[in-house]
């Protein structure tokens, strides 16, 4: 386990630095040049050339690279050209509220996905089933900016019980905090329900015909033991990759959701960068989303283990 | 480790069974009809099944797959599912019928007074919980023990079905076992409670011939010391003489025959059971036999019967026998058959295969290089040079210095275990796998190299054969597309003259060339496995690798498939490369026999003579496990092996763990020595050949036609 965990940690590590690589090639193509935005529209030329000069602008790429990558290794972001700040603190801020947002919409997602994924493969083909494949499929046919729109309108506008966007610190106290959560919280979950429910109920239907339910039965077990002990902890393993890729999803940012809600995320961090052309804080934001789709996938490959004891035993093997 | 032959504990004569108080039955089932229902109409899968096991009676349930024999073993255990149901009839266990028992009071009954063991160990334990807390499962269940309790129980079980190291056993997850010890842990599970009746469907079938003797052996005892009843389900008749002392015969869904085993299977009454009988292969040394088979597939009914239902296949049959439905038949002790003319038919055996084409078998030319020559061929799997330290490994050896030929027209078995490394050698043939070390030359061609260059003649002219008939067929194709693609691989341009030869090859392995447009999921098993073998004639192949071609068969339908390719060769000049686990179906069909363990060979020679005395230690042991009937001679003591994995690639012999002949540290540390005779006879092992020749022949019938 311990030899596994320190291979993925070294396959991040080399991922981290190529997509590092590409990330900055990628920025620098961007039309516009940085010192001229900085100087702005009618500045003289050796204005914005001592602007260049200074930020390090006119070093060949190469070593342009080296000064941020070894920044980066320092834990040292750089400094926001637009807001003129360490990037590392804005960054964090941000990253701490995708945090909450995922998680609280990922357990939401698990429990409620799973549940019904649950029972719909064990009601297959009856009501039951139909009900929560027809209402799972709603949620992930209509775009999610229009549940977004429509929840806003029927709690926010029309009956007032929620806040339409923005964001609480927990410092404000748990109800403001929460209140501002439900909404975006919800939009996500009629989002990804469907996708997670379909999964559990399928993997939940392969498992629920093998001989060792099967056995489990000619063991006089009762339904529910059978269900849940035998069957359900098999049926996990192809819902949990997906719960992870979810989750580096929303920590990346749901920049729509974000949008409407004005949710100060991920998300929306990077719509500024962009819009802005800050392309220090541009390069920052998109590394750190990266590093958080691959740590979800690491954890997810680590869940597998935990769930599954033959690939823990792979492990140890290695 | 040897054991002592078992001695099966005798049939009572049937006439003292008929003059003593009967006592009542512990399981009776009465008028069973199961019916499955689908979209397209019901199917019987039983119709008006009764039998009765006693107190202490082993009864099995034969019959071919779609006799309805797994489904009635479901109803007793109220497991039936998807879309099966009981219709009528009673099932009565020690007085109360089952039928009319709520769903919680049976479930109750279920793993406390009816366990049950099911065929597959592999998939019967549940991956992600360990073995101690599965078998401890019913007793918490049934018992109401604590889990420390039930924990010392597991123990206790564990050691009573054989395992020796109860403690790890217990701790360990499912995958960490061998398919025997898995297979002991299931029936260890069944016994906790203690229960009245087992019922025990196919419980050997997927496990190695060795291991499978070791659990019959372990099963005939248990139910001896515990004077348990059960039902034993099978598709092998030798299997069921060895633990069974009455037998019911199943097809289509209606009981054709009951009786204590050692009549029904040495005086058989029903044509079925006479068929059934005569086609299980035996270890025979006149491999130009050819074995008897049941021609046709199983009927299915949807109604109750107009006619009787083997008519169809019967060679028996008359007019009469297609216009009324049969009824059952009882004698004075109780035996029945469901058969107008079984009085009539009484001595008269299944009638002999018709040699059919008595062509002269193409000659092949003895004098002439051989076809295949396979040399120091090595394949190691999983093997990984990697810049993390912690990530190299040295692989597992599959095979370990391989060296053989195969003739023209010469037909080698491959006969192993599972992991012997026996599919492997065959995969490395035809160039699927690449060797790690070693050639492989064909027609005197380095097949690896060639075909990696683009050589597709070579492919062309050595095809493969599989296992499971279903998995080799797209589902999506009909059987002329599925042929017609290695006809257009091999250049073959002209439609009309590809579909005439499709045609032309269902022909040839006896299928109607309408076939041609068939699904596979339309066809049976045999029918499938016949247009796999068309396919791979469809290039003129001179060589055909059968990975266990006939092992997924019924008994009638594999003598059938067996002759088929006898026959091809006989015509075609064929050589094959014939892979099995079953060292009695090599000796119908081979010519020269390899036997294989741990990715070695340890014994290599004519057939007649690998099944004679002087023997290595496995091959002695692989006989002895053959499963016979009792008009087959006595039977000889059998040696029971370990269930312990082998250790090929370590520097002794790969055998040597396993061993009851073991002589010492030198078989853990050095390579056994090959010993040859003239006529191309090897074994490799420690002990003298002159010492081996002095063990007793396990088929003392065959001493008499020696080849020389």
């Amino acid at each position: 386990m311990l030899a596994y965990t320190l291979t993925r940690l070294v396959y991040l590590a080399l991922v981290l630095a190529v997509m590092s690589v590409l990330i900055f090639l990628v920025t620098q193509a961007m039309p516009g040049d940085v010192a001229s935005m900085i100087a702005g529209q009618f500045a003289s030329k050796e204005v914005v050339d001592a602007i260049a000069v200074k930020l390090g602008l006119d070093q060949p790429l190469i070593v342009q690279y080296g000064q941020w990558a070894a920044g980066i290794l320092r834990g040292d972001l750089g400094r926001s050209l637009v807001l003129e700040q360490p990037i590392a603190p804005i960054l964090m801020e941000a990253l701490a509220r995708s945090l909450v947002l995922a998680v609280v919409a990922l357990a939401v997602v698990a429990v409620v996905g799973i549940g019904l994924g649950v029972l719909a493969a064990v009601r297959r083909g009856k009501l039951t089933d139909q009900l929560v494949s027809g209402v799972s499929y709603l949620g992930i046919a209509v775009p999610d900016f229009f549940w977004a729109i429509v929840l806003v309108l029927i709690f926010g506008s029309y009956m007032k019980l929620l806040p339409t966007g923005g964001y609480a610190p927990l410092s404000d106290g748990f109800l403001p905090w929460a209140s501002h959560l439900v909404l975006p919280v919800v939009t996500l979950v009629l989002m990804l329900l469907a996708r997670i429910a379909r999964l559990t109920r399928s993997s939940m239907i392969d498992v629920l015909q093998t001989n060792y339910v099967k056995f489990a039965r000619a063991k006089g077990m009762p339904e529910s033991v059978v269900i849940l002990r035998h069957a359900l902890k098999n049926a996990l393993l192809p819902t949990i990759t997906v719960l992870a890729i979810d989750f580096g999803l929303i920590l990346g940012g749901v920049v729509v959701i974000e949008t409407i809600f004005s949710y100060p995320g991920m998300g929306r961090l990077l719509l500024f960068a962009i819009q802005r052309h800050d392309l220090p804080l541009i390069q920052a934001t998109i590394l750190v989303v990266s590093a958080a789709y691959c740590l979800a996938n690491l954890t997810a490959d680590l869940l597998y283990a935990y769930v599954n004891p033959k690939i823990r035993h792979g492990m140890k093997a290695a | 480790m040897m054991t002592a032959p078992q001695a099966r504990p005798a049939v009572p004569p049937v006439t003292a069974a008929a003059s003593a108080p009967e006592p009542a039955p512990l399981l009776d089932v009465r008028g069973l009809t199961i019916s499955y229902g689908n979209a397209r109409g019901t199917l019987r899968a039983a119709s008006d099944v009764g039998f009765a096991i006693r107190p202490g009676e082993v009864m099995g349930l034969v019959g071919e797959s779609g006799s309805g024999k797994s489904t009635i073993a479901m109803a007793i255990l109220d497991l039936l599912g998807g879309g099966g149901r009981v219709e009528s009839g009673e099932i009565l266990f020690d007085g109360t019928d089952l039928r009319r028992l709520s769903a919680p009071e049976r479930r109750a009954l279920r793993g406390d007074r009816i366990a049950a063991v099911f065929q597959d160990p592999f998939t019967s334990l549940n991956p992600a919980l360990t073995v101690g807390r599965q078998i401890a499962e019913p007793l918490i269940q049934h018992k109401g023990f604590s889990p420390r309790q039930a924990a010392a129980r597991v123990q206790d079980l564990l050691s009573e079905v054989g395992i020796r190291d109860p403690r790890r056993v217990a701790a360990a997850y499912p995958h960490e076992l061998s398919g025997g010890m898995q297979q002991r842990a299931l029936i260890a599970t069944a016994l906790g409670c203690e229960p009245k009746l087992l019922i025990l469907d196919e419980p050997t079938t997927a496990l190695d011939v060795t291991v499978e003797a070791r659990i019959i052996d372990l099963l005939a005892k248990l139910c001896d010391s515990h004077r348990l009843s059960a039902l034993f389900v099978s598709h092998n008749l030798g299997i069921v003489n060895r633990i069974c002392q009455t037998v019911t015969v199943l097809y289509g869904g209606l009981v054709v025959e009951t009786g204590p085993t050692g009549r029904v299977l040495s005086r058989p009454a029903h044509p079925y059971s006479k068929g059934l009988v005569a086609a299980l292969p035996r270890i025979t040394a006149g491999r130009r036999h050819r074995l008897p088979s049941i021609p046709g597939t199983v009927a299915k009914l949807s109604g109750p019967p107009a006619a009787c239902v083997f008519a169809p296949r019967c060679p028996f049959a008359e007019e009469a026998c297609r216009s009324r439905p049969q009824a059952m038949l009882t004698d004075a002790a109780g035996d029945g058959v469901r058969c107008w003319k079984a009085d009539a038919l009484a001595g008269i055996p299944w009638p002999d295969e018709d040699a059919g084409i008595a062509r002269d078998p193409k000659k092949a030319q003895p004098r002439s290089a051989p076809l295949v020559e396979v040399d120091h061929l090595r394949k190691i799997y999983g093997a990984n040079r990697s810049i993390l330290p912690w990530l190299r490994r040295a692989g597992t050896v599959a095979v370990e210095d391989v060296s053989f030929t195969v003739g023209r027209g010469e037909v080698v078995g491959v006969v192993g275990e599972s992991g012997s490394g026996k599919s492997t050698i065959g995969r490395a043939l035809l160039a699927l796998t690449e060797p790690s070390a070693g050639t492989v030359l064909f027609d005197g061609a380095d097949l690896t190299r060639r075909v990696r260059q683009g050589d597709q003649d070579l492919r062309r002219r050595a095809q493969l054969v599989f296992q499971n008939s279903a998995a080799s067929l797209n589902p999506r194709k009909t059987v002329g597309d599925a042929m017609d693609r290695p006809l257009v691989l091999a250049g073959r341009a002209d439609a009309e003259e590809r579909r005439k030869t499709v045609a032309g090859l269902l022909t040839r392995v006896g299928l109607p060339s309408a076939y041609a447009d068939r699904y596979p999921h339309e066809l049976s098993g045999g029918e499938r496995q016949r247009v796999n073998i068309a396919r791979a004639l469809a290039t003129d192949p001179d060589f055909v690798v059968c990975d266990e071609a006939v092992s997924a068969l019924d008994v009638s339908v594999q003598a059938n498939i067996l002759n088929l390719l006898a026959e091809l060769r006989d015509e075609m000049g064929l050589s094959y490369l014939f892979i099995t686990h079953d060292i009695a179906v090599v000796s119908h069909i081979a010519d020269r026999v390899l036997v294989v363990y741990g990715g070695t060979i340890c014994e290599e020679g004519p057939t007649g003579r690998v099944l004679r005395p002087p023997y290595h230690p496995y091959t002695e042991a692989l006989l002895s496990a053959v499963p016979r009937l009792a008009e087959d001679g006595q039977e000889t003591p059998r040696i029971l092996l370990e269930d312990a994995a082998p250790t090929p690639g370590g520097q002794g012999c790969a055998f040597a763990a396993r061993c009851p002949r073991k002589l010492g540290a030198v078989c853990d540390e050095q390579a056994p020595p090959v010993h040859r005779t003239d006529d191309g006879h090897r074994i490799a092992c420690h002990i003298p050949l002159a010492t081996l020749a002095e063990r007793a022949a396990v088929f003392p019938e065959l001493a008499g036609d020696a080849p020389h």
